[in-house]
């Protein structure tokens, strides 16, 4: 088989917060329906990293390619174009609070896309449909449950057809018993061969769900496989320290299959 | 008691004071308002340069009497050979000014609102303006409605300082007529009312407002 392009690569990013290096030296390629999950523990640099292949936050050195287009932040249009194809999902929703659940969804094809506003509401629902909150389209979120709202910001993600999804903690915020619905919606964007980059603690959802397990601590990755091999035998000392950690306080048997 | 005063002298002079009160107020509201959404939305999204210019028209609308600024415009600018009529130089005056307390209000609205919601409208493909004017903005605006308001109200008793650069308005009517029947009390009374009606007519308008823009999420407590 020929190795194709990859939909994303990022090329050596390094990052600091005032002086303090965040990330150092990061890449990484995401072929078409990768899956890859990111564990490792907080401040290790995983949801900046998601922010800066979104470019929410700018990185000193390094290169981010979109296809074999490299992306230049300079070029705003560009720029903007770009987000379209990268769907963010953040750890606190963050669904405009003055819109309701459709508007949510629309308003990016509307404003951004310039698509005429029937169509757009057309494709809003249909997105919803998808998500499973076609009864709650016309709520606000105040009136969403926090999986209902990462549910739809989900849906604002795909409306914008993105290639790949960067999903940032989805379910960090969640109530327990409400983590399931989410891990539903992301399982069946999976199935549809989405392309995905996933931060999460749940240990048991990324090995079953995941092509490739990253390990990230201190900027940098430190050791990354096929989801077994990371999570039962992994190279590093602290690698498997941490898998063992995590997998008592995320107990794989809630997801697993 | 005898009544032909007030049917005689105070409603007409009252009505005519009235009506050019209003055409001040309603006027120096919208520009104020305008100016305001837009300085406060420069002072926290604005290039530098464009930031630095709001804070020193707020500095300087907020930091110069009132009437002193209408003297400005009045007075001082014919030596500059810049002719302003009395009501024009007094909406300008208030707009100017009022537009400096709203952006007060916007500014700490915009503020207020958690930087994920622009961060998401930026992942989404909005320009920073434009997920401000359609993302910030409508929900900052919801917010600063109480204290644009109360700005409002302020508006409608500091328009009566129009009469200082003789522009007659209700005040300026009042001030003629009391003084042509030596009837300070009766007069002023009557027109204290006046803006007492005003005031409150505004305040319910504004209640009815912020029940209308409220949705789930930016309701105000009220009991």
């Amino acid at each position: 088989m020929v190795a194709a392009t990859p939909v994303l690569r990022l090329e050596d990013i390094h990052k600091s917060y005032a002086g303090q290096p965040v990330l150092r030296g990061v890449s990484l390629e995401l072929h078409r329906g990768d899956i890859k999950v990111i564990i490792g523990p907080s401040g290790g640099g995983k949801s900046t990293l998601l922010h800066c292949i979104n470019f929410l936050v700018s990185f000193e050195r390094g290169r981010i390619f979109l296809g074999d287009n490299p992306i230049d932040p300079a070029d705003k249009p560009a720029l903007y174009a770009y987000r379209q194809k990268v769907g963010m999902i953040f750890q606190d929703f963050n669904l405009f609070d003055h819109l309701t659940a459709i508007d949510n969804v629309q308003i990016g094809l509307v404003r951004v896309r310039r698509i005429p506003k029937r169509e757009a509401r057309d494709r809003a629902l249909a997105e919803l449909a998808r998500v499973g909150l076609s009864a709650h389209a016309f709520k606000y979120p105040a009136e969403l449950s926090g999986g209902q709202k990462q549910r739809v910001s989900i849906a604002r993600a795909l409306a914008m057809d993105p290639e790949v999804m960067l999903l940032d903690e989805p379910t960090s915020a969640l109530d327990p018993e409400l983590i399931g619905e989410v891990h539903a919606v992301i399982r069946n964007l999976a199935a549809g061969g989405m392309t995905m980059a996933l931060v999460t603690h749940e240990i048991g959802f990324a090995a079953s769900l995941a092509n490739e397990i990253l390990f990230m601590e201190n900027g940098l990755i430190l050791e990354q496989g096929p989801p077994a091999a990371i999570l039962h035998n992994a190279a590093l000392d602290r690698t498997r320290e941490f898998c063992a950690k995590i997998a008592r306080l995320h107990p794989a048997g809630r997801e697993t299959p | 008691m005898d009544l032909s005063f007030y049917t005689q002298e105070v409603a007409p002079a009252m009505l005519r004071g009235l009506w050019v009160s209003i055409g001040l107020i309603l006027p120096s509201a919208v520009f104020g308002l305008a100016i305001g959404v837009l300085a406060g939305t420069l002072r926290v999204y604005g290039r530098p340069v464009w930031k630095r210019a709001a804070e020193i028209y707020g500095l300087i609308f907020r930091g110069f009497p009132l009437l002193i600024q209408l003297y400005i415009w009045y007075f001082g600018l014919p030596q500059l050979g810049i002719y302003l009529s009395p009501y024009a130089a007094a909406v300008l005056g208030f707009s100017l000014c009022g537009g400096a307390y709203h952006a007060e209000y916007v500014r700490g609205a915009l503020r207020s609102i958690k930087q994920g919601q622009l961060q998401a409208a930026r992942a989404l493909g909005f320009s920073r303006s434009r997920a401000v004017v359609s993302i910030l903005l409508p929900q900052a605006i919801r917010r600063a409605l109480p204290g644009c308001g109360n700005e409002l109200v302020y508006l409608i008793k500091y328009s009566s300082l129009a009469y200082m650069v003789t522009c007659i308005e209700l005040t300026g009517e009042a001030k003629i007529l009391a003084s042509m029947f030596f009837k300070y009390l009766e007069v002023f009374f009557v027109v204290g009312a006046i803006y007492l009606g005003l005031v409150s007519l505004a305040s319910w308008g504004l209640s009815r407002l912020e029940d209308r823009a409220g949705i789930p999420g930016f309701e105000y407590a009220r009991r």
